[in-house]
């Protein structure tokens, strides 16, 4: 009579509280593992891009340049500078992870687990998120013997980095789903991704930009990320700060959404 | 009769003479690395070609906007350069990337397995990477048109330094790709070690603009000296003496192959 009472509980589906945590950490540390594990790529690589570009632009246009809202051009150029490495990163972390995953045949370990499709969309995105303020944080350090970073509004800063890596992680899930073959991720970094940050006002001040390029530059959520963010460290922006935490909550928000979406139904994952 | 044909058979089993070069063995490795490097060409094109065109385009909308700099004239000044880094970039990347592929697949044998000598395989490897360079070249090349007239002042220096940059870095590849084991050696040398010699060479800005220790540690770099040369077959303005720039060019391409031929006499890391 006792033995049956005693198995049932255990044959009986495992029920979880609203979040399962174990699975959701694990899938998180996988995520995170999976990079820092090869840090000289995923870390240090960037770092070093970075700096290169640092170089090549002070050195052909900094003696040119007097001052850029109020800073000398070094000072002006490092936070886009961060902040491009931080999208590029926190998109090429989870794109290549669900794009190796579906080639390799080892997707099944995102889909099996007893995950909900908010965890799976939250675990994938947090490593994302991860490796793109690892590697804000890692140029950061770099910049500082060859430029003075000093931060203007700490909140500004986090506010930028947190959203605008969670923005691109995002969208590197989206692309991840979408991508059957390495020429399409290949395709979508260099029509999408590299033309964005490099037209996002990095470089210059959207201030005396043409017309033309002043629209391209607000029509780019880069734009916004790359603006407030380096608001947080010289004080000044130049489009406005209400539009782009508008922009980026928005954005997050349907882009959460939509990735919850084809997650739950399984879009070029499940097929 | 019977004497003839044993003597034709014996003829047939002995060794087999080349001449002193093995054309077909060469033309059939050489049309192996196309095959494996030509497969993806929309993307090999297409990538350099926008990357390229975007920092050309960053370079006009900054200086016009920050400064009273002439764009025309920076363009001018970056785009022999670009072209030139693309050559490096794909030859580097035909030669090195495949072959750390052929090892990780061990085909690399097909090829050490062919009646081959070393000379013939380093310049196969050497060769193949060149023409595939100077193909995007070509192509970047077209795509600076957009942002500035064509301009050939001495296309003789334009088809030597075009040729020396991608034979360099085709070779470079070659020893990277016998000497790295894994992809990570492969990527790491690249970022560290190739990607700022070429960034740091003058490709962007005018060496006499720069702070004077990084003047004189450029004057070691040999990237410089073909980017200059190049240039100078571009627009006719050199920053190096010419005869240095080709000496320079001649001297590490020499040394470089014959390094490679070393490595690929004595098999290191190929037939272990």
């Amino acid at each position: 009579m006792t033995t049956p009472r005693v198995l049932q509980p255990s044959l009986a589906p495992r029920h979880y509280r609203t979040i399962n945590w174990v699975g959701l950490s694990t899938l998180y540390m996988k995520e995170v593992r999976r990079f820092s594990s090869v840090a000289t790529q995923t870390i240090l690589a960037p770092m070093v891009t970075t700096l290169l570009f640092l170089a090549v632009f002070v050195l052909a246009l900094g003696h040119a340049v007097d001052q850029v809202a109020g800073e000398p051009y070094r000072a002006f150029l490092a936070p886009g500078l961060i902040m491009m490495a931080i999208t590029q990163n926190a998109f090429a972390n989870t794109s290549s992870s669900i794009l190796i995953s579906k080639i390799q045949g080892n997707i099944v370990d995102l889909l099996m687990p007893p995950l909900t499709p908010l965890e799976r969309t939250i675990g994938l995105a947090g490593g994302g998120l991860t490796r793109g303020i690892a590697v804000g944080i890692a140029t950061w350090v770099a910049m500082t013997p060859f430029v003075p970073i000093s931060v203007a509004h700490v909140g500004f800063v986090l506010f930028y980095a947190l959203m605008a890596s969670l923005f691109m992680s995002l969208v590197g899930v989206l692309a991840g789903v979408w991508a059957e073959k390495f020429d399409h991720m290949a395709a979508i970094t260099n029509f999408i991704v590299t033309p964005a940050a490099f037209l996002s006002g990095t470089f210059y001040s959207a201030e005396r930009l043409p017309p033309f390029w002043l629209g391209v530059a607000h029509a780019n959520p880069l734009f916004y990320m790359i603006d407030g963010f380096r608001c947080g460290f010289i004080g000044h922006a130049d489009g406005s700060l209400t539009a782009g935490v508008l922009v980026l909550l928005g954005a997050n928000a349907a882009l959460l959404w939509l990735t919850h979406r084809l997650i739950a139904t399984g879009y070029h994952l499940k097929a | 009769m019977n004497g003839v044909r044993i003597s034709g058979t014996a003829h047939a089993l002995g060794p087999r003479r080349f001449g002193a070069v093995n054309w077909i063995g060469c033309w059939s490795l050489l049309r192996r690395q196309f095959k494996n490097s030509f497969s993806d060409l929309h993307y090999t094109l297409l990538g350099p070609v926008i990357s390229n065109g975007l920092y050309l385009l960053l370079f006009v909308i900054a200086s016009s906007s920050l400064t009273r700099l002439d764009p025309k004239g920076l363009v001018t000044f970056i785009a022999p350069g670009l072209v030139c880094f693309a050559i490096a970039e794909r030859a580097f990347q035909v030669s090195g990337a495949n072959l750390i592929y052929e090892k990780h697949e061990r085909i690399h044998t097909d090829w050490l397995m062919a009646p081959l000598t070393p000379t013939e395989r380093a310049a196969c490897f050497a060769l193949s990477s060149t023409i595939a360079g100077m193909m995007v070249g070509t192509a970047v090349a077209l795509m600076t048109l957009l942002f500035v007239p064509a301009q050939v002042a001495h296309p003789a220096a334009l088809l030597f330094f075009a040729a020396a940059t991608g034979m360099m870095h085709g070779l470079i590849g070659t020893l990277l790709g016998i000497w790295a084991a894994k992809w990570d050696q492969y990527a790491a040398l690249y970022t560290f070690v190739l990607l700022p010699l070429a960034f740091l060479s003058g490709v962007f800005a005018p060496v006499a603009a720069m702070p004077e220790l990084a003047q004189r540690l450029i004057a070691f770099n040999p990237i410089f000296y073909l980017i200059d040369g190049f240039r100078y077959g571009a627009t006719g303005a050199a920053t190096a003496d010419l005869r240095l720039s080709v000496s320079v060019a001649v001297a590490v391409n020499l040394a470089l192959f014959a390094w490679a031929h070393y490595w690929l006499r004595t098999g290191y890391r190929l037939k272990s």
